[in-house]
């Protein structure tokens, strides 16, 4: 649809009528200043193809110019299809409403009211938008192509605008009631899933999860059951075990009864023969005593005979042996006695030796007291030459005068400072020196000393003074020299003072060479060196002591001496030989001792001997007493076993007689031995063994009686509930209830599987929908902007949802774009879905003052933009800039103020 | 002497796979029981022989017991039963039940002692434990007194089943043991086994009602009648069974298969006393889609129970009514999508499909 012209009076700014137009089929520019009413220009003609002429409301009360009670009124002349139109409608009062088509050159009526709007209406869009013009999603396809002023962004377009998009995209648009169908299944599938794709929970949970619930609950009573059924199963299987065990028991038992009945009739026969098997060995062992007495009997008397013949023989010996014992008793008494006195005799001689041992002491302290005396006198003397050699180098020392270390020290530093005074008076002092090549004289007038002074040739001779010099070389010249003014008076006093002081330090020594001092101070050094030395020997004699006590030490040696000659005076001549004084004092001592030894050793002997020959003759009485006792003893106890009067010959024939009985009774307890011996385990204890077999037996029969008694009641109880035929319910109702899982799951995998597969299938022919809108919205923009932005991408609904740079290859929300980039975005978008719709008709594009924040670069390639697209679609441009599209060089420009003018 | 041969009564048996359905099936073996006396009587046979398993568990429900002992003293002559692997005797059965104590004419059996019985002599085998390798019929002594021998045994004849060799028991057993006849029980189909000259000699009775799908031959009792001593025995097998157990597969190829099914489902004779497992594959119609809800339908309604399994049906590739009464665009790319890569359930797809084309039907258009 093109627009040809547009006609408005009575409508808001425009009072009178006023046209715009025609229009041309491409590129259309209104301009004019903010507040002319472009804007109310375009709102008519919105309101002239789109509105109802009845429509009422606030919106349409403000169309009215302000304070005039005037009906605002519109005409459109537009083509369409290859026609020519024209709608005019008055709104507001008398509202009406002409739709005129051209026929053979003329307008002639087509429809009026109602119908004009409607009809007017269908030709942008098929589905005429319903009422509320003021929403942009009521205006069709002009959603897309007429841009009010601030409304260039796009957002989501309504459906049947999308619907019309995509039809003619020729894509796999849906029918008229894809829309429904799909919302169906959408409605199907959120009953049982969430939006994530979650089956649903809670109170809007599908019947499959209740159905789940319910299968859980019923599989958890299949188990319980499951669980009783086998308690059942368990219980029997062990009540049959009880019952096998009881009868094992009880059999064991019978068997064990059975073989204690036997046990016990053989135990009573080998009782019996135990019985007579113990009487005979009664009789044996009697017989055994008899034998063995009469035996005794008769060995006793014999041997108490025997005994008492020896005792006899023995009694007469032992009497003829005490005399001879008697008489050796004396003679070692006699001995003993002997020996006694020898020793007696030997003790004595003691002190005699004891004598000779004292003298031999005494001879020895003797003569070391003679040697320490000398001794110490040897040192005394030592230590008297000692002390004399130190007092003659003491006063060696005393006369020689020498300085010491430290006044030689004070002594050198005075000549330093006289030397250093000297020096300095030296330096202070003018010299004149003059080296004559001829001999002569030289006058000093002035300096240290004046006079004449002979010249040698090529010999110098100076001339020293101060504060200057002066010479006369007699009739030559008067030479003066002068200098800077010295201090050589102070100098020459600190020189005086050092002599001075040098002088007082050294008259003592004599000299005040420092040499010689030196010389003085060492020889005093070597003097204080001996005398140390000296010293030193003096105090090494006396070793920490005085010579006094040395002297006193002595006179103690003295007087002992003195004490020894008082006993001993020959010492006095001649020292005692101490070696054989010793010597004899030990001879006689180890006389003594021998003789005293020998003596005492004899008698010992002689004593043991006799105390030897003395107990053996006590013995010797103490046997006779014995034997005696003996012989009286066996004589009574030989008369006591042959008081029976028996004679031995009539005992050894009862004897005999005895041991036949004996050996008989022992026969007779081998025969029943014998017997007996055919008895292996002993049959007694046999039935005592089976006996508590047959107690334990009997025992745990009973117990296992018990155990079964208390299992068969537990099965019982178990099988008064029915366990199988419960289990049988439960496995009957999952099995019900997993049917009915199964069933209501394949039902919803279904639902599932059909909502993913239409889903799929939208989003893939969405995608092959917009994809031609996105390259050429993408194109648009990269040459308005550059590439920097990337791809558009498009929703569903063909609104630009997001750019793709080609750095990141994310997408970028648009709010992230400039104000600029974004009006470059919609506009490139908008033109390529105009392109879409126009592919079919030419269609007009209205843009009111839009890229109010693009940069003149790129509006200049907007430009270009807008003179392609104008080939295809009929662009109309309402702006206050008119400058910005001068450059446009098919554009038509309307200038409205002019028109309003 | 003539006689009812029974056994394997499995009562108080689970029938998981029939849900909420077992205990009605459980009910109807209580019911086949009442109608195995009704038989005894109107065939006027002189005792009954239960060979075994009379019911299905020693845990049952005791009520059952008393109600099976009920069964039992109602007939007016002796019955004489043994107790089978799935019952036997040990410590807690069903045997221990007071109610045996009170019915005079019942006599369980539990020990290998002849018996003698109206007409005869009777040999039991009676079973005491759930598994062995023990030939049941070992026992019986070959020489009688010259009247007729009959034995009562609970096993596997041999050849039957190589995997469970549950009381092996010959296939000349009879023979063996001289018996004019072995009533035999744990094989839920009626069976016979012929001595050489022809002459079966060993019966399975088989259960009295069925018990599963595919059982053969099964709801039957057998009225034995033996002239004399060696005179062949005259088996005749009686239903008593009431239930139906029927099983529909089938492979849909072209249109009309799946309605076909439906009115075969709606031929059936007696539903309420009739079980019914319909299994389809194939391929399966756009049209004929509300069939399936309408099958599903009628064997919720009408059956005792009733497996419907579509889970190998597929939506017919060359049907292109699957795709085309759906709308342009996205739906009906989905629906391609599901029909032709139908990922890794094609059971899943197919059911997709059908709540696709179901919505799009519920959507006005």
């Amino acid at each position: 649809m093109n627009i040809r012209s547009i006609r408005v009076a009575d409508w808001r700014c425009f009072l009178d009528e006023i046209q715009v137009g025609p229009f041309e089929e491409g590129l259309s520019i209104i301009h004019a200043p903010n507040g002319t009413g472009k804007s109310t220009l375009f709102e008519a003609l919105r309101r002239a193809l789109l509105d109802g002429h009845k429509v009422i409301g606030k919106d349409v009360e403000a169309i009215r110019p302000w304070g005039r009670n005037l009906a605002p009124k519109v005409t459109v002349e537009f083509i369409h299809d290859g026609q020519e139109y024209r709608i005019a409608k008055q709104f507001l009062d008398s509202p009406c409403a002409l739709l005129e088509r051209k026929e053979n050159g003329r307008y002639r009526r087509l429809a009026e009211g109602v119908s004009a709007d409607e009809q007017t209406r269908e030709i942008l869009t098929k589905n005429p938008p319903g009422k509320g013009l003021a929403k942009t999603p009521n205006w069709g396809i002009a959603q897309v192509l007429w841009v009010p002023q601030g409304n260039l962004a796009i957002s989501s377009l309504t459906g049947d605008v999308v619907s019309d998009i995509r039809s003619m995209l020729s894509a796999q648009a849906a029918s008229g009631s894809t829309g429904p169908v799909e919302k169906r299944i959408e409605e199907r599938y959120l009953q049982v899933f969430s939006a994530k794709g979650k089956l649903k929970a809670g109170k809007d949970a599908p019947p499959l999860t209740r159905l789940k619930d319910r299968l859980e609950e019923a599989i958890a009573a299949r188990q319980k059951a499951y669980d009783l059924y086998v308690a059942f199963e368990k219980a029997s299987r062990r009540v049959e075990e009880l019952r096998t065990r009881r009868t094992q028991a009880r059999y064991n038992a019978d068997e064990t009864m059975k073989a204690l009945r036997n046990a016990r009739a053989v135990a009573e026969i080998y009782r019996t023969l135990v019985a007579e098997r113990n009487q005979r060995s009664e009789r044996v062992t009697a017989a055994e005593a008899q034998y063995k007495e009469l035996k005794q009997r008769i060995d006793l008397i014999k041997s108490t005979k025997r005994d008492h013949g020896e005792a006899q023989k023995m009694l007469a010996t032992l009497e003829s042996e005490g005399p001879l014992k008697d008489r050796e008793v004396q003679e070692r008494e006699k001995e003993a006695a002997r020996w006694k006195a020898e020793l007696e005799d030997a003790r004595k001689g003691r002190e005699a030796v004891d004598k000779a041992v004292q003298i031999a002491d005494a001879a020895r302290r003797f003569n070391e007291c003679g040697r320490e005396l000398r001794r110490i006198s040897e040192i005394i003397s030592k230590i008297e030459k000692a002390e004399k050699a130190l007092a003659e180098c003491r006063k060696k020392r005393n006369v020689h005068v020498a300085p010491d270390a430290r006044s030689l020290k004070v002594i050198r530093k005075v000549i330093k400072d006289r030397d250093d005074a000297q020096l300095r008076i030296d330096a202070s002092l003018i010299t004149l020196e003059i080296v004559p090549h001829k001999d002569g004289s030289v006058e000093v007038v002035s300096g240290e000393t004046t006079g004449f002074m002979p010249l040698k040739a090529g010999t110098p001779t100076q001339v020293h003074g101060s504060p200057e010099v002066v010479a006369e070389i007699p009739r030559l010249a008067r030479l003066r020299a002068w200098g800077p003014v010295g201090s050589v008076e102070e100098h020459r006093e600190a020189r005086a003072k050092a002599d001075k002081k040098l002088k007082e330090l050294t008259d003592p020594f004599g000299t005040s060479d420092l040499d010689s001092l030196e010389s003085v101070a060492e020889k005093g050094k070597e003097l204080d060196a001996s005398v140390a030395e000296a010293d030193t020997k003096l105090q090494t004699l006396l070793a920490g002591r005085t010579l006094d006590e040395f002297v006193q030490e002595r006179n103690t040696f003295e007087t002992t001496s003195k004490s020894f000659l008082v006993t001993y005076p020959d010492w006095g001549k001649t020292a005692p030989d101490t070696d054989a004084l010793d010597a004899e004092a030990e001879d006689a001592r180890l006389a003594f001792i021998t003789r005293v030894e020998n003596a005492e050793a004899a008698w010992d002997k002689a004593r043991s001997a006799l105390t030897a020959v003395s107990g053996q003759k006590e013995t010797l009485s103490q046997r006779l007493e014995d034997s005696k006792r003996r012989v009286t003893t066996l004589r009574e106890k030989l008369s006591e076993l042959t008081s029976d009067g028996k004679s031995l010959e009539e005992r050894e024939s009862e004897l005999l007689r005895t041991t036949m009985a004996w050996q008989s009774a022992q026969t007779r307890l081998a025969e029943i031995q014998g017997q007996l011996n055919q008895y292996g385990d002993e049959p007694v204890a046999v039935v005592e063994r089976l006996e508590a077999q047959l107690e334990a037996a009997n025992q745990e029969s009973n117990q296992a009686r018990e155990q079964e008694v208390r299992e068969e009641a537990r099965l019982e109880g178990l099988s008064a509930q029915g366990p199988y035929s419960a289990l049988v319910m439960t496995e009957e109702r999952v099995a019900q209830l997993q049917q009915e899982v199964r069933r209501e799951e394949l039902r919803v995998e279904a639902i599932r599987l059909l909502y993913d597969t239409v889903t799929a299938c939208r989003s893939e022919a969405i995608a092959a929908v917009s994809m031609p809108v996105e390259t050429t919205a993408t194109k648009t923009l990269q040459r308005i902007a550059g590439r920097r932005l990337g791809r558009i991408q498009v929703g569903e609904t063909f609104e630009p949802s997001t750019v793709v740079p080609e750095s990141i290859e994310e997408a970028v929300t648009l709010d992230n774009l400039s104000g600029g980039e974004q009006e470059q975005l919609y506009l490139a978008t908008r033109l390529a879905l105009a392109e879409v719709l126009g592919k079919e008709e030419r269609q007009l594009v209205v843009l009111d003052d839009v890229l109010t924040a693009t940069d003149t670069g790129r509006l200049a390639r907007v430009m270009n933009v807008l003179e392609e697209a104008a080939q295809r679609l009929q662009i109309l441009i309402l702006t206050c800039h008119p400058e910005r599209y001068r450059g446009l060089k098919h554009a038509t420009f309307f200038d409205l103020e002019t028109l309003i003018a | 002497m003539r006689f009812l041969h029974t056994g394997d009564w499995q009562i108080g048996m689970k029938a998981a796979a029939l849900g909420d359905a077992g205990a009605r099936v459980r009910e109807e073996r209580l019911a086949a029981g009442r109608r195995v006396i009704e038989t005894a009587n109107s065939h006027d046979v002189d005792f009954l022989l239960v060979a075994g398993d009379l019911f299905e568990d020693n845990a049952v429900d005791r009520v059952l017991v008393q109600k099976v002992v009920d069964i039992l003293n109602s007939f007016g002559g002796p019955v004489y039963v043994i107790p089978g692997n799935h019952d036997p005797l040990v410590p807690g059965s069903v045997w221990d039940h007071l109610a045996w104590r009170s019915a005079s004419n019942v006599h369980v059996l539990f020990e290998e002692v002849s018996v003698d019985v109206p007409g005869g002599i009777l040999y039991p085998c009676p079973v005491r434990e759930k598994h062995s390798g023990r030939n049941p019929t070992s026992w019986i002594p070959t020489e009688g007194d010259g009247g007729i021998r009959i034995g009562m045994a609970h096993g596997t004849v041999e050849g039957v089943r190589l995997d469970e060799p549950d009381y092996p028991i010959p296939r000349d057993a009879a023979q063996r043991a001289g018996l004019d006849f072995l009533a035999l029980g744990h094989w839920h189909s009626y069976g016979t086994y012929s001595t050489p000259d022809g002459t079966a000699h060993m019966a399975y009775s088989g259960t009295h009602e069925t018990t599963k799908f595919g059982e053969r031959e099964s709801g039957n009792v057998l009225i034995v009648e033996i002239l004399s001593a060696g005179a062949p025995p005259t088996i005749t097998p009686v239903r008593t069974a009431r239930l139906d157990w029927v099983a529909i597969e089938r492979d849909l190829r072209e249109h009309g298969d799946l309605v076909r099914v439906r009115e075969h489902l709606e031929s059936l004779e007696n539903p309420g006393n009739t079980l019914v497992d319909v299994s389809l594959s194939g391929l399966l119609m756009a049209d004929e889609r509300a069939e399936l809800d309408h099958i599903e339908q009628i064997l919720g309604s009408r059956f005792v129970w009733g497996k419907f399994d579509t889970s190998r049906l597929r939506p017919s590739p060359e049907d292109e009514s699957w795709i085309t009464k759906l709308p342009l665009g996205i739906i009906r790319d989905a629906a391609m999508r599901l029909r032709d890569t139908p990922g890794t359930s094609s059971e899943i797809a197919a059911r997709a499909l059908m709540e696709l084309c179901a919505i799009v039907a519920e959507v006005p258009q």
